[in-house]
């Protein structure tokens, strides 16, 4: 594998998103929703830092969730659809290249734009921070601008490559823009009740066979709650190393698998 | 350099169409062809007939149901055979955000071109196509012919040995479509192989080394074109200027057939057995003058009809 | 790509999904997340919450369902000490103001409240009040009548209410006709054995799923009290033939009055002790404990 060609169709991924005013819009509506969440922290009592930082981070993975899927899903579908890809593919590139290209280059994009909504709010926390009163800030759990945020930040940036590689894989073989939206956010929203199917037998009384094959869903399906530090983060409680350590290897080993299908499904495409 | 640069053997596509219960499709039947290196060879057909699909199958942008084809020297899956070839797809669309030279310095680093290299070679292309000055505007502010000429840059880019182009000519303008001839014989002058598909004639006529044509996915006449358009007189065509009707009936009787073109001037045609001369002697006699003389060649519309013609079924789906 | 290649990416996919299986439940195993200890609810107030959703009311309802069954499935399996089910109550008073008429909210809702520790807040007064709720909503509901004289019968062992809540199910339209005689089983003797095991065999007959399996709980549990009289019993006799009290169950089965150790319907061994001679259901069994009506009656 050429590395180079991958790096270029990385950046021409990454170039093509700075272009495109969608993404702008995304981030510019992120911002403006943890701005305005500084105007609801004036109202309840002391919670201001916190309710700042929960809507801050909240708001965060939904943007990111919006890019991830939005320009996810048509990734690669996109190129086909428009048929761009046909001078692209008569080049000396080989399609894995061309799938870990186009991957690598969206994961740039929404690392680079959580980078820039992460350092706006913490410009805001600052802003706060310097407006307080001493009394006020020995009312508050963690420090305004407690660096302990980014461990939630970049937790949600794997949940966010992760999310990619979903959507990446249904653009490589489906055709239709909206099918793959509804699977991508399907298995989103599964994932996010994973803890709960993982468990299902532990609750609700059923068939043991029914039971085993709903909580083995639970494991294989992407855990995307299983990223979700943002509580911990925000009361101050420290998120253990190895907690973070291993959900970045669970991030990576899925990713690597879904890269993996994504190349063999897409080497085997053929383009009328 | 191979002297064969595209072969097939009883290269063969099946498509299925319809979701629920899907027929197959045969788009190509049992190609088999070669094609020399240097010159231009010119794959002709209706609309449907198959020429876009060879061109796929030769790039692996399909993949073939039965048979083989190579590609200078390659199998046509391997990805290094592309490293040596240039294609312009048929009615191609590129990447709007960017401009043409931004599009040609992304493709060159595809072919392992770096740096000022890349920038060289990416500059010139697009001089030789006419779009220096257009470089730095965005492609999506470009008309329908200027696409096209960075659709021939782009397959210029890396000095390919052969270049692939699918009707390169639609939608160009008539200057156009003469910039694009001229730049195809240029390219057979350096001595490059061209392959290009259309379903216009008259360029092939001018262009051609050799054609292939095709007709539903079978290939149902192919060779150097002079052989196929042969260099025998079929017949003479004369012009002649003469007044008398009852003149121009009786030479009407030594020819085959004739026709009025203007008042006082007919066109006569003669088979190809006959020789002009002792019928000019005869105009003479008759009191006509002469305006011209042309030998009568069998066109490669002729020979395309009659090969489109001669094929099996009745009318195709399309 | 080759064929060979395709299903080598098909494999390493499969591996890269089956590794990421085995990493996070290797996770939760050794590195599990601490829970925050305060949790908060931002909505508390259905009324506000009607507002905020706006026509999405029902949506919002099953969401915030949904919010009540993940709270109990996570406080039931958790270990915390302080705090287990806090938001129960108002996720579920946010759940029936949303949609006044969710049925399964306010059943399996006051269930989940009336549960004593370990298995839910043990508060059958939260429960009786979502379901005095469900009434006002809905009040020809014979179900929500009968599941608060339930309540009171199971959870606070006020048989006089229990049988007056019978009594009004009984009187509203379509109520099924073993409600009456309940009513009246209930008021003359409230709490016996007899009379439990016939109201438990009533309540078999339930169109909730709950109240079934609850009540062959409860019939389990009059069986193991049953043979608990049984056994003790035999430890008597055994004291008036041997001089002593057993140390133990091994002693009885060598003097062969007993086959095996014994045991109750879950197969959980009874627990014997030493010092008072007394035979108990062991803390260990699923039928541990016995609800309060059962405790100390003939």
């Amino acid at each position: 594998m050429s590395w180079r060609r991958v790096t270029l169709v990385a950046l021409h991924v990454f170039r093509e998103s700075v272009r495109d005013r969608v993404l702008y819009a995304i981030a510019a509506f992120a911002v403006a929703i943890v701005a305005a969440s500084i105007l609801i922290g004036q109202i309840t009592a002391g919670q201001d830092v916190k309710i700042i930082k929960d809507i801050g981070l909240a708001t965060i993975e939904l943007a990111g969730i919006a890019m991830s899927v939005f320009v996810g899903i048509g990734l690669v579908s996109r190129e086909i659809e428009r048929r761009s890809i046909f001078a692209l593919l008569a080049k000396p590139l080989p399609r894995a290249e061309f799938v870990v290209g186009k991957y690598l280059g969206l994961v740039l994009t929404i690392v680079v734009n959580i980078a820039a909504m992460t350092v706006a709010l913490y410009l805001m926390l600052a802003f706060l921070d310097w407006r307080a009163s001493p009394d006020q800030r020995l009312g508050w759990d963690t420090a305004a601008t407690d660096p302990r945020l980014l461990v939630a930040v970049g937790l949600i940036t794997v949940e966010m490559a992760l999310l990619t590689a979903v959507a990446l894989f249904f653009s490589t073989f489906s055709s239709s823009a909206l099918l793959s939206l509804m699977f991508t956010l399907g298995l989103f929203v599964a994932g996010f009740f994973g803890d709960d199917l993982r468990h299902f037998g532990d609750i609700i009384e059923v068939a043991p066979m029914v039971g085993a094959f709903v909580s083995a869903l639970g494991w294989v399906l992407p855990a995307f709650s299983a990223f979700d530090v943002k509580a911990q983060v925000v009361h101050g409680i420290p998120v253990p190393p190895g907690f973070v350590v291993w959900t970045i290897a669970y991030g990576g080993a899925y990713i690597v698998g879904l890269l993996a299908a994504s190349i063999a499904l897409f080497s085997r495409r053929e383009f009328q | 350099m191979p002297t064969v640069v595209v072969r097939t053997h009883q290269l063969t596509k099946d498509f299925r169409t319809g979701f629920w219960r899907p027929r197959p499709y045969r788009g190509l039947d049992g190609l088999t062809l070669e094609i020399a290196a240097g010159g231009v060879y010119g794959l002709l057909g209706p609309n449907g007939a198959g020429k876009s699909t060879t061109l796929k199958l030769l790039l692996d942008l399909l993949r073939p149901s039965a048979g083989q084809a190579e590609v200078l020297g390659r199998p046509a899956g391997d990805t290094r055979a592309r490293q040596r070839l240039g294609f312009l797809p048929e009615n191609p669309t590129f990447y709007d955000h960017l401009t043409a030279e931004e599009l040609l310095r992304y493709f060159s680093g595809l072919f392992g071109l770096t740096g000022s290299e890349a920038r060289r070679r990416a500059a010139h292309a697009l001089d030789r196509v006419g779009l220096g000055a257009d470089r730095r505007r965005p492609i999506r502010q470009y008309s329908k012919g200027m696409v096209q000429r960075v659709g021939l840059a782009q397959a210029l880019v890396n000095d390919p040995e052969l270049i692939v182009l699918d009707e390169p000519m639609s939608g160009l303008d008539p200057v156009g479509r003469r910039e694009v001839r001229e730049l195809i014989l240029e390219l057979r002058d350096e001595g490059r192989t061209i392959l290009f598909s259309s379903h216009i004639l008259s360029d092939a006529e001018l262009l051609c080394t050799a054609v292939g044509i095709l007709n539903r996915g079978r290939l149902v006449a192919s060779g150097p074109l002079h052989e196929l358009t042969s260099n025998r007189v079929s017949g003479w065509e004369v012009v002649a200027a003469i007044a008398d009707p009852a003149m121009v009936a009786r030479l009407t009787t030594r020819a085959a057939r004739s026709r009025e073109i203007a008042p006082g001037r007919s066109s006569f045609e003669l088979g190809p057995d006959a020789t002009p001369e002792p019928f000019i002697a005869e105009l003479a006699a008759a009191g006509g003058s002469l305006v011209s003389v042309n030998p009568l060649r069998t066109t490669l519309e002729d020979v395309f009809v009659r090969a489109v013609a001669s094929s099996p079924d009745a009318e195709r789906a399309g | 790509m080759t064929r060979s290649r395709i299903w080598i990416s098909l494999v390493v996919a499969a591996a890269g999904v089956g590794l990421a299986a085995t990493v996070l439940y290797a996770r939760e195993a050794r590195h599990p997340l601490p829970a925050p200890e305060t949790r908060l609810l931002y909505l508390r107030s259905g009324r506000t919450a009607d507002r905020v959703f706006l026509s999405f009311d029902a949506l919002a309802a099953d969401v915030y369902w949904i919010r009540t069954i993940q709270h109990y499935g996570r406080d039931v399996r958790s270990t915390r000490r302080t705090g287990r089910f806090e938001l129960l109550e108002p996720l579920l008073d946010l759940t029936t103001t949303l949609d006044p008429r969710f049925n399964v909210a306010y059943r399996f809702g006051a269930m989940f409240l009336a549960e004593p520790e370990p298995r839910g807040p043990g508060r059958p007064d939260q429960a009786i009040a979502l379901l005095r709720k469900g009434l006002a909503n809905n009040p020809r509901r014979w179900q929500y009548a009968h599941d608060i004289g339930f309540v009171h019968y199971w959870y606070t062992a006020d048989y006089r209410q229990a049988a007056e809540w019978f009594e009004r199910a009984a009187a509203m339209p379509n109520a099924p006709e073993w409600i009456g005689p309940l009513a009246a089983l209930t008021l003359a003797q409230g709490g016996d054995r007899d009379s439990s095991r016939r109201l438990l065999n009533e309540l078999r007959s339930s169109d909730q799923s709950y109240v079934r399996s609850a009540a062959e709980r409860g019939l389990a549990q009059l069986q193991s009290l049953d043979a608990i009289d049984e056994l003790q019993g035999m430890i008597e006799r055994y004291r008036t033939a041997h001089g002593t009290y057993p140390s133990g169950w091994d002693e009885l089965i060598r003097a062969r009055v007993l086959p095996g150790v014994p045991g109750d319907p879950t197969r959980t061994a009874f627990a014997y002790d030493r010092e008072s001679h007394a035979v108990s259901l062991s803390p260990d069994s699923s039928l541990s404990p016995l609800p309060p009506f059962l405790q100390g009656r003939r």
